[in-house]
């Protein structure tokens, strides 16, 4: 038992290290604060240097599976299970974490909660390390809660809810409901949110254990009895769909994406841990995870499962895109696109399980969550720079930033360009159009709306991009850059240990882009291994005919024009400034629109009115004519009743040794009756 | 011939020479200056270390027999002793180690040790025995340095009347057990534990009353160690009024090798005799964990709280004996909650130790703002508390849960099975009455006086020891499982009870 721990230490200590780091980190803070700082980001390295460990394992297509008895009474066991997925996603977790951690020791200089704040990045790699190298669902459940708690820690950091703190624009209300929000409100929104989604996830667990007997990913595929005992009572399709329920919480996606939008109330580390490492793409994760599962139970009609995964992004995809388009702060329209860019990742690896090329789908998904994990953590961490200098979240608080800051605006534009599928040499063309083929390719009946959704999102994301760069890179600069320049603040470049990170990233994102077709053949050809040899699942048919460069021609002149059509738009109103994008507010028609998309769609009112005060109103009820009433008039007999009986006792313990050896005597002669009885 | 590489032995030479050799050191030495204290609380802590250094060794490298065996010597070198060995030592050690501030001043601490280490080795050698005679005299050895050592504080009132009740009833109960032991030999001519099981399986019908009432003084004589009510009237006064170190000694070592006493004799004995005598114990530990938790929530000295409860945890055990030929899970539960007992008992007395040494004070009304004061201190003991009251993740919930656990899965053999669960789940509940009482003192509320309080360093490291411990068993439980139950054996044939569904 022990040794098995000891063969597979590296996996271990991959999610160990990260928690052993935060657990002593206060102690160490107590005798040296720089210290403190180099020994957590050491931490995060040691992690990543024991997750590159197992880098050849994935290569040659091994893996490596780990188990130690938990609780026997159970049968539960805790395992470490490294398969090429879970090897894939705990190096990118790892690196870009680590990244992040160097980025904060320039960001975060100088806070006075630095001990917190190391504690809770620490605490955050390892819950997400937890869920990635898992081989059973109730430790990616320990993992999944702990990100839970360590996202609603960090987004709510600055607890002293300074305004400079705040997300939205101040005053701006919908429905009654005020849409800007301070740290702790945001960090309190997080977490019941993506509860909700939790709880359906832990329904989802505990209704397969009851079927199976086990939470282990390995024991389930093994034995598949439990899903036609679940088949058979119409249990398996919920029980998938309950289980994605908790991805759609951690993952931001439709109906329980507004949480994304406050996180922003974070630094804006964090802000990049969660959108590009941990937290969102945990949903996405568990997805890959259990989707090939259910994929091989397809003879079980699990196509309905695959079917609502791909509505859910697309729906997301769709919705969060267009609130983009009209997002004032630089933060928020990147929040906005993460949500929108998992939507397709969810629609990729929905579509894959309905088509019959499954690997496709599947390694389109995740080749976007790769490439969307580092061109997203870059833009974060370039969006923390500006904000860094321009001491304003608003991008109408910019402008103009381009000769200040040369660096974060080449790094920016080249994670941008990733962003908005720039094509041929950016990441983010290559996977998206990945995604496009396969819903293309997939044969599913409704491709055809689903694939449109797409090509609109992907204009639209275009957009966004060019419109965030422009307002913030080009034209002159604003009158908040005049006003701090005046006040004598020198708006200049960060420094070496904040732009170095975010540079390696972009430029990582252009360096898989240039190969990108190489690239994504490789991943291919690894999880076709992969989900062949674990799962049974092969290429069922050769793929549709494709032309240069593996590309098929529908998708790729899709993704062709939508990035044209996208990049010029915003090209002329914010880069060129050809036209001025005012001219929207005078006409009746696009105001209207405008207002909806900024309104939110109106989903945070009605989720502030369904969710909150109209619960309130109910238990403030409750708490008058129920509580009040029956419960605090029943305690006070319960007390008195304990109160007496411990008197009585209390009374025979007399201290009095005579009555002590009586009681001891009678106690022999009952103990004998009742021997005899 | 008794092998003298064999655990029980070498146990008993190590502690055997370094608890006599203390005292003559000390008559050696006359010069001023040195602590003595520190010196031999030094040596006991090592001796001990050594002797559980042993023990662990040995175990792991399999040169012990598994589970419970006889032999027709006196001792044998088995898991189930081992199981016990380590639990015990670990409380001499814990105690021992605290000592070095606790006793700090205190009148001759030649003697005190050298008392400690005489009484592990009675305790040690109760585990390990396989005659009644043998077991005896390890009971003896065991009992008479506590009454010297409950009563140590000589100009204490409180601590005489202490010593004087408790050797009473001990006097009392070896009487009975010596009258026991006479029985069992009177009716099968042997004292071998496995001999005398083995005769009595096959006892005259006409016999029987006088089997019976053998077991009844057993009962009597053991349960008065293990606190059993209606033999647990001189616990709370005794525990209360003993040094805190000490009180931690017998609440959490002596109590546990009384149940090693009666799981040797008892339970294999009640076998043999064949009786319906499950429900008598049943019925003795609900008495027994209700008593001890109503008894305990009126109390205002947190030593008398803390007798009390661990009174009520007798009862939480006695839940795995009744049950032990019904369930294969309830013997391990018993011994897995007595390991997790005497962590989490110990590391209660030896807060109560710190708070003694740092404010001089036993009441519960001088705790408030304890948690300010001494925030180790106040932190260690709320674990404790909450690992008592059976609080997840702490060890003290996954041995509760394997004991209700195994309850709930005797339910179809036996119709009151599932009632022990309920009446310990209905206790657990109860007993937070009063241990949240005292954290509520720590944590909530403030004292007249609210100035830092140095916590004494050696208590801090064993405090923190034991939060580790209960902690990180609570984490990860599995280990200390398996170990309880390879150390016990299966009994479960004897009633033909299938593997619960909780299986193993």
């Amino acid at each position: 038992m022990v040794t098995e721990f000891f063969d597979a230490i590296n996996v271990w200590l991959i999610w160990i290290l990260p928690f052993a780091g935060a657990a002593i980190i206060p102690a160490i803070a107590k005798g040296s604060k720089s210290a403190r700082n180099y020994i957590a980001v050491g931490f995060a390295l040691a992690s990543a240097a024991s997750a590159a460990t197992l880098i050849p394992t994935a290569l040659a297509g091994h893996e490596v599976h780990s188990q130690v008895s938990w609780i026997s009474a159970l049968d539960l066991k805790a395992g470490v299970l490294a398969d090429p997925l879970a090897i894939i996603m705990t190096n990118l977790v790892a690196w870009i974490s680590f990244l992040i951690m160097v980025y904060s020791l320039g960001y975060m200089h100088g806070d006075r909660d630095l001990t917190r704040y190391w504690f809770f990045m620490l605490f955050f790699i390892g819950s997400m390390q937890l869920i990635v190298i898992s081989d059973n669902l109730l430790m990616v459940f320990f993992g999944w809660e702990g990100v839970g708690l360590a996202s609603y820690a960090l987004i709510g950091f600055w607890y002293h809810d300074r305004k400079k703190d705040y997300v939205g624009v101040e005053g701006h209300r919908a429905g009654g409901i005020a849409m800007w929000t301070a740290p702790t409100h945001a960090g309190m929104k997080a977490f019941l949110m993506t509860k909700a989604g939790d709880v359906m996830m832990l329904a989802g667990m505990f209704l397969i254990f009851a079927y199976a007997g086990t939470f282990g990913f390995k024991e389930l595929l093994a034995d598949q009895g439990w899903a036609q005992a679940m088949a058979a009572e119409n249990l398996l399709v919920p029980a998938a769909v309950l289980l994605f329920g908790g991805a759609v919480g951690k993952s931001a996606q439709f109906p329980l994406n507004e949480w994304l939008l406050e996180a922003m109330t974070g630094p804006t580390s964090v802000s990049a841990l969660i959108h590009a490492a941990t937290m969102v793409k945990a949903g996405v994760f568990l997805v890959a995870r259990i989707g090939p599962l259910f994929f091989a139970l397809s003879a079980l009609n699990t196509g309905q499962f695959f079917e609502v995964v791909a509505w859910t992004g697309a729906i997301t995809a769709f919705l969060l895109a267009t609130q983009a388009l009209v997002s004032p702060e630089i933060k928020k329209v990147l929040a906005y696109s993460t949500g929108s860019q998992i939507g397709y990742m969810m629609m990729a690896l929905g579509i894959a399980g309905i088509s019959l090329n499954y690997v496709d789908g599947y390694t389109a998904g995740f080749f976007h969550l790769m490439s969307h994990a580092m061109f997203k953590a870059s833009l974060f961490m370039g969006a923390g720079a500006v904000l860094h200098t321009v001491h304003s979240r608003f991008m109408t608080d910019m402008g103009g930033l381009k000769k200040y800051m040369p660096k974060t605006y080449m790094f920016m534009l080249l994670a941008a360009l990733s962003l908005a599928g720039a094509p041929l040499f950016t990441s983010g063309f290559w996977s998206k159009d990945a995604i496009f083929a396969a819903v293309l390719e997939s044969g599913y009946s409704q491709a055809m709306p689903l694939f449109i959704m797409a090509v609109v999102v992907a204009v639209m994301t275009a957009f966004y991009t060019f419109r965030m760069i422009g307002m913030t890179f080009f034209g002159g600069k604003s009158k908040h850059v005049e006003k701090i320049e005046h006040e004598g603040h020198h708006v200049h470049e960060v420094g070496a240990v904040m732009w170095v990170p975010f540079g390696i990233l972009a430029v990582a994102t252009i360096i898989v882009g240039v190969s990108g077709f190489l690239f994504e053949e490789q991943l291919h050809h690894l999880f076709e291994e992969y989900l062949g040899e674990s799962f049974g699942i092969h290429e069922a048919a050769p793929a549709t005919e494709r032309v240069f460069l593996n590309l098929n021609p529908v998708a790729a002149a899709a993704s062709f024009g939508a990035f044209g059509v996208g990049a010029a738009l915003g090209y002329v109103f914010y880069i060129a400034r050809k036209a001025d994008p005012a001219a929207i507010g005078r006409n009746i028609v696009t105001r209207g629109i405008w207002t909806f998309l900024y309104n939110r769609w109106y989903l945070n009112t009605a989720l502030y009115w369904g969710g909150v005060i109209g619960p309130m109103a109910i238990y403030r009820f409750i708490w008058r004519y129920f509580e009040s009433t029956i419960i605090d008039g029943i305690n006070p007999a319960f007390q008195g009743a304990m109160t007496y009986m411990s008197r009585w006792v209390k009374g025979s313990q007399t201290g009095i040794t005579q009555t002590y050896l009586f009681v001891f005597g009678a106690g022999i002669l009952i103990v004998v009756m009742l021997l005899l009885l | 011939m008794v092998d003298l590489t064999s655990t029980p032995i070498l146990v008993t030479v190590i502690l055997g020479v370094v608890g006599l050799a203390i005292p003559a050191i000390d008559a050696g030495r006359r010069e001023r200056g040195i602590d003595r204290n520190k010196l031999y609380s030094a040596i006991a802590f090592g001796a001990l270390a050594v002797a559980m250094g042993i023990v662990i060794f040995k175990v792991f490298t399999g040169e012990v027999l598994p589970a419970v065996a006889f032999s027709e010597g006196v001792l044998v070198d088995d898991l189930f002793g081992s199981f016990f060995a380590i639990a015990l030592l670990l409380v001499s050690l814990m105690m021992t180690a605290s000592s070095w501030n606790y006793w700090k001043g205190r009148s001759n601490p030649a003697a005190y040790y050298s008392l400690i280490l005489l009484s592990s080795i009675g305790m040690v050698l109760i585990a390990y025995s396989t005659d009644l005679v043998m077991l005896l005299v390890a009971w003896e050895l065991m009992s008479l340095p506590t009454y010297a050592l409950a009563g140590f504080a000589k100009r204490d009132p409180v601590s005489n009347e202490a010593a004087i009740k408790y050797f009473m009833f001990g006097a009392l109960s070896s009487a009975l057990i010596v009258f026991a032991i006479g029985l069992v030999y009177g009716m099968t001519g042997t004292t071998n534990i496995g001999d005398s099981v083995r005769a009595m399986t096959n006892l005259d019908a006409s016999m029987m009353p006088v089997g019976l009432l053998a077991v009844a003084l057993f009962i009597a004589g053991f349960g008065f160690k293990m606190g059993l009510v209606p033999f647990h009237m001189w616990l709370p006064d005794a525990y209360e009024g003993s040094p805190a170190t000490i009180g931690g000694l017998l609440a959490a070592g002596t109590k546990k090798a009384g149940f090693a006493a009666a799981l040797r004799v008892i339970v294999l004995g009640m076998f043999a005799l064949n009786a319906d005598w499950t429900l008598t114990l049943a019925i003795l530990a609900v008495f027994t964990m209700t008593i001890g938790n109503i008894g305990a929530i009126m109390q205002r000295s947190v030593p008398r709280i803390l007798a009390y409860s661990s009174i009520a945890q007798a009862g939480y055990i006695m839940i795995g004996i009744a049950l032990a030929p019904y369930s294969d899970q309830a013997l391990s539960g018993s011994l897995f909650h007595i390991i997790n007992h005497a962590v989490m008992k110990s590391a209660g007395f030896i807060a109560v130790a710190a708070v003694a040494v740092g404010l001089s004070a036993y009441s519960l009304e001088k705790y408030r703002g304890l948690a300010k004061r001494m925030p180790i201190t106040a932190i260690v003991l709320s674990i404790s508390l909450l690992s008592l009251a059976g609080v997840p993740p702490l060890n003290g919930f996954w041995s509760k849960l394997v004991l209700f656990g195994a309850a709930i899965n005797a339910g179809p053999l036996v119709e009151w099975g599932p009632w022990l669960a309920i009446a310990g789940v209905l206790n657990s509940a109860l007993s937070l009455g009063y241990y949240a009482w005292i954290m509520r003192k720590m944590y909530m509320e403030e004292g007249p006086d609210m100035s830092k309080v140095k916590e004494p360093r050696a208590i801090v490291a064993v405090l923190v020891f034991a939060l580790v411990f209960m902690v990180g068993f609570g984490i990860w439980h599995a280990p200390l499982l398996e170990f309880a139950s390879q150390a016990v054996p299966d009994l479960s044939f004897m009633s033909g009870a299938a593997p619960g569904p909780l299986g193993r």
